[in-house]
């Protein structure tokens, strides 16, 4: 599976399974908000992304975060 | 809006005894220039010379080009950058043609730095191998930079700007060869018979990636990082508001020469009221998000309809990522019943056989395309280099490598080089100069 | 002078028509069919002519190729030419298969030609000169100019002209060019644009090609079992960068253990990505690759066990062909480990 910003350029090379990230310099935890809070952020979509691996799917999918 | 652009055509350099320009000779006094470009103490080693097309001169890393002019009116010639804030785009400017001031490093260079070839295969690859430069090399003290990959080049680029409008300065008083004028009245006062005809929006992306300041293309002095997509007089954009960044591969950096010339606002201002009705520009960005790609692209394609455009041209600085920026813009714009055209380089790698832009979608239907960055360029020596050439292998440039098990490092002993276009120095053109373009084999 | 090899079918040979078409493979040192109309012109002498049977080819496609392979050998040639197949679609298919055959064994050019029609032309065109030919025999003294056109360049050694230009079926290879006219982009770009605006047909200089599909994984049936791989194309490595992996246009990749780390931490690893901010990612290299969320959940028993390695190259300005061998090279670490499933993470 993929983790990215970029949903349309993961769509275009032909990515299957897609779980998205929040931004290109970093897709999980944003700066400016608090250590905390990345580390929920990153837990929780790197957690997305696993249940990803493990879910069927029939055509290109973006799994909510 | 009304902009008068005086054109003085450069026919030679020399250094000489003061500052002037006749009989399309322009003289430099060397140490008054260096003097004053001195006046910023970070500048801490710099020197002057003279690059024309067939003198067997390679300069490399090469930060900026700016076009040398006055503003007879005392405003300074980038307002907001070099001079006071004020609107750009009325009166009266006046301008060396075929001539720019050239900015590189005495020796450090980064990713966004580039090399300009001035004879030979080289050549061709820049828009200023054809043109006759005064090429300052210098160096600053800038520790904290010194190393890093991607710079700002603050000091050198400021340098450069500051240099071009004090080499301009000496068009004072004189009486242009020609006049080129460009004046576009309110969007809802046109005459009725280019009323009649399709209207079109120009929608620059220059590049705005980066959220720490100081890399950024500028509007006004502003950091384009803070825009939104706004709406602009094309007379702005050819009278200085936008000044080059330094962030970027060069070969899709729009330099400030390049804003201050934009070819392709140029060309839909020679359309205005025979085939197009040229509403104006949108100035637009490039983001790192793609949240903040759609809300751009949302906003270029709202106001675009707001304005009552039936076309429009998108011109993105940049690739890779910026390619979302671009696509996505063309989509909206399509989506809006807007026909569009995309003008962009292409990545299609060494071997050519990548995909050419990262995000493709089938509404892109009328592209020009101005080449390739990934092209593999091989060069012989050059007779003296201006710079440092080995900044091309050792400081990350990004066409240039240290290593490569086949290939070799990209300064060779010899002097000679190999490396990708991504290197040469806004070698895409896509503003609007490229006379190159795509073709499958 | 260059030497050349000609491949025909048993109708061209002159051997026969449908009745004929199982014959196998044969040589001939003299001028046969076609061969005629390609020695007036070509910078080469026509030493042999392969012939083959269409229906040979077509059911014993790995007896004739090997046979023909055999009879050549021992033979010098430079180029290797098939055709023209017409819209003849076993014939297309046989040029085209001995073609790749030949280039491959022997290293040797190839050029044959096939109408749009024939079936050969979307199996072969991207490993392949496939001149764009006519699509019954009377147009055979054109395409067999088209072909000699092409051949000469290479024998030559002069550059093959694009696509449109010497008339071949586009290779899927996308390479810069110099207009004949310098007609500056911002001039195209007009002529193009007032087209569309009056609806008048234009000619993008970017067709969109066809998106790639990729076949779906089956989902890994028990999470809690699995082992699971982490990648990234944002540049995070080790902050000494030992393996080199350049900050664009990547050809390099590398792995790192992180067996016993429970993330990763800033000054010990960093991005070398050139293609945006690092200030973030530096800080803090798990905002890229989240090791540090992996090992908790791993510990946490959501999923059985990561495995020790993470691994790095660069995305911005990486070549597709580059990209597929990077992966190649890395898919028999995953193999050997067992890993069911993987995780990439791009910036």
């Amino acid at each position: 599976m993929q983790m990215c910003n970029l949903i349309p350029v993961a769509k275009t090379v032909g990515s299957n399974r897609i779980v998205p990230t929040i931004s290109i310099p970093y897709p999980l935890g944003d700066p400016s908000t608090t250590k905390e809070e990345q580390w929920k952020l990153r837990y929780h979509r790197t957690k997305v992304a696993l249940e990803s691996l493990a879910t069927d799917i029939n055509e290109q999918t973006v799994f909510r975060v | 809006m009304r902009l008068e652009i005086g054109n003085f055509y450069v026919k030679d350099i020399v250094f000489g005894e003061s500052l002037s320009f006749k009989n399309g000779i322009l003289t430099v006094n060397k140490e008054k220039a260096l003097d004053f470009i001195r006046e910023d103490r970070r500048i801490t080693e710099a020197e002057l010379y003279i690059a024309k097309p067939g003198d067997r001169i390679r300069i490399c890393p090469v930060k900026e080009a700016i076009e040398p002019r006055a503003r007879l009116d005392g405003r300074s010639i980038f307002p907001g950058y070099t001079g006071d804030l004020a609107k750009a785009g009325s009166g009266v400017t006046y301008a060396l043609k075929n001539c720019s001031v050239l900015v590189a490093g005495r020796h450090w260079g980064g990713f966004q730095d580039g090399v300009i070839d001035m004879s030979g295969e080289g050549q061709k690859y820049t828009y200023f191998g054809g043109l006759n430069n005064i090429v300052l090399v210098a160096d600053t003290n800038e520790e904290f930079e010194r190393y890093e990959q991607q710079k700002k080049n603050d000091a050198l680029r400021r340098a450069g700007h500051r240099l071009a409008e004090w080499i301009g300065s000496c068009l004072r008083g004189l009486t242009p060869e020609e006049t080129e004028i460009y004046e576009l009245e309110s969007i809802i006062r046109r005459d009725p018979e280019t009323e009649k005809l399709p209207s079109v929006v120009y929608v620059m992306q220059p590049q705005s990636q980066m959220e720490e300041m100081g890399y950024n293309d500028l509007v006004y002095g502003w950091d384009t990082n803070h825009m939104v997509p706004t709406v602009m007089h094309p007379n702005e954009i050819l009278d200085g508001a936008i000044v080059s960044g330094s962030f970027m591969p060069v070969s899709s950096k729009w330099s400030t020469y390049d804003m201050q010339n934009c070819p392709n606002i140029k060309a839909l201002y020679r359309e205005h009221g025979k085939t197009i009705n040229f509403l104006g520009v949108i100035t637009s960005n490039l983001n790192v998000a793609l949240e903040q790609k759609e809300r751009a692209a949302i906003f270029v394609a709202q106001i675009a309809t707001l304005l009552g455009a039936d076309g429009a041209v998108v011109a993105e600085e940049g690739y890779g990522n910026p390619d979302a920026d671009f696509v996505g813009c063309i989509v909206a714009l399509e989506d809006a019943g807007i026909k569009t055209v995309g003008i962009t380089n292409e990545c299609t790698g060494r071997d050519g056989q990548s995909q050419p832009l990262v995000t493709l979608d089938e509404k892109c239907d009328a592209i020009v395309s101005c080449g390739n960055v990934s092209e593999m360029i091989e060069l012989p020596p050059m007779e003296t280099v201006l710079g440092e050439l080995e900044a091309l292998a050792r400081d990350g440039l990004s066409g240039g490598w240290a290593h490569d098990e086949v290939l070799g490092p990209s300064v060779r002993e010899d002097g000679s080089i190999i490396m990708e276009n991504n290197s040469m120095f806004c070698g895409d053109q896509v503003c609007g100069w490229s006379p190159k373009t795509m073709k499958e084999f | 002078m260059k030497k050349a090899i000609l491949y025909i079918n048993q109708f061209f040979g002159q051997i026969g028509g449908e009745d004929k078409a199982g014959i196998e493979p044969e040589i001939h040192e003299e001028h046969i069919g076609p061969a005629l109309q390609f020695a007036k012109t070509l910078h080469a002498e026509i030493t042999h002519t392969v012939i083959c049977g269409d229906n040979y080819m077509g059911t014993n496609t790995d007896a004739a190729v090997e046979t023909i392979l055999g009879m050549l050998k021992d033979k010098e040639f430079d180029i290797f030419l098939a055709g023209p197949a017409f819209q003849a679609g076993r014939y297309g298919v046989a040029c085209g298969t001995i073609c790749k055959a030949v280039k491959e064994e022997f290293h040797v050019p190839v050029v044959t030609s096939m109408n749009e029609e024939n079936p050969g032309v979307d199996m072969f065109k991207k490993e392949m000169y496939i001149l764009q030919g006519g699509n019954i025999a009377s147009k055979m003294r054109k395409d067999v100019t088209a072909m000699v056109n092409v051949a000469n360049k290479i024998l030559d050694g002069l550059p093959v002209g694009s696509a449109s230009e010497d008339g071949y079926f586009p290779r899927g290879i996308r390479h810069m060019v110099w207009l004949k006219d310098k007609k500056p982009a911002s001039e195209r770009m007009v002529d193009m644009l007032v087209k569309k605006l009056n609806g008048l047909p234009f000619e993008t200089e970017l067709p969109i090609p066809k998106l790639d599909r990729v076949p779906i994984a089956p989902a890994v049936k028990d999470l809690t079992k699995a082992k699971i791989a982490l990648l990234n194309t944002g540049g995070i490595v080790p902050v000494d960068n030992p393996d080199r992996i350049q900050s664009a246009s990547a050809t390099r990749w590398g792995r790192y253990d992180i067996a016993d780390t429970t993330a990763l931490k800033g000054g010990e690893y960093k991005t070398i990505h050139a293609g945006f901010d690092p200030a973030a990612a530096d800080a803090d290299p798990n905002v890229i690759t989240p090791v540090d969320a992996l090992k908790v959940l791993e510990k946490e028993g959501f999923f059985g066990r990561l495995h020790p390695y993470f691994y790095t190259t660069v995305g911005t300005g990486t070549t597709e062909a580059e990209a597929r061998r990077m992966a190649r090279e890395i898919v028999p670490y995953l193999e050997e480990d067992q890993v069911d499933a993987c995780i990439m993470v791009s910036t």
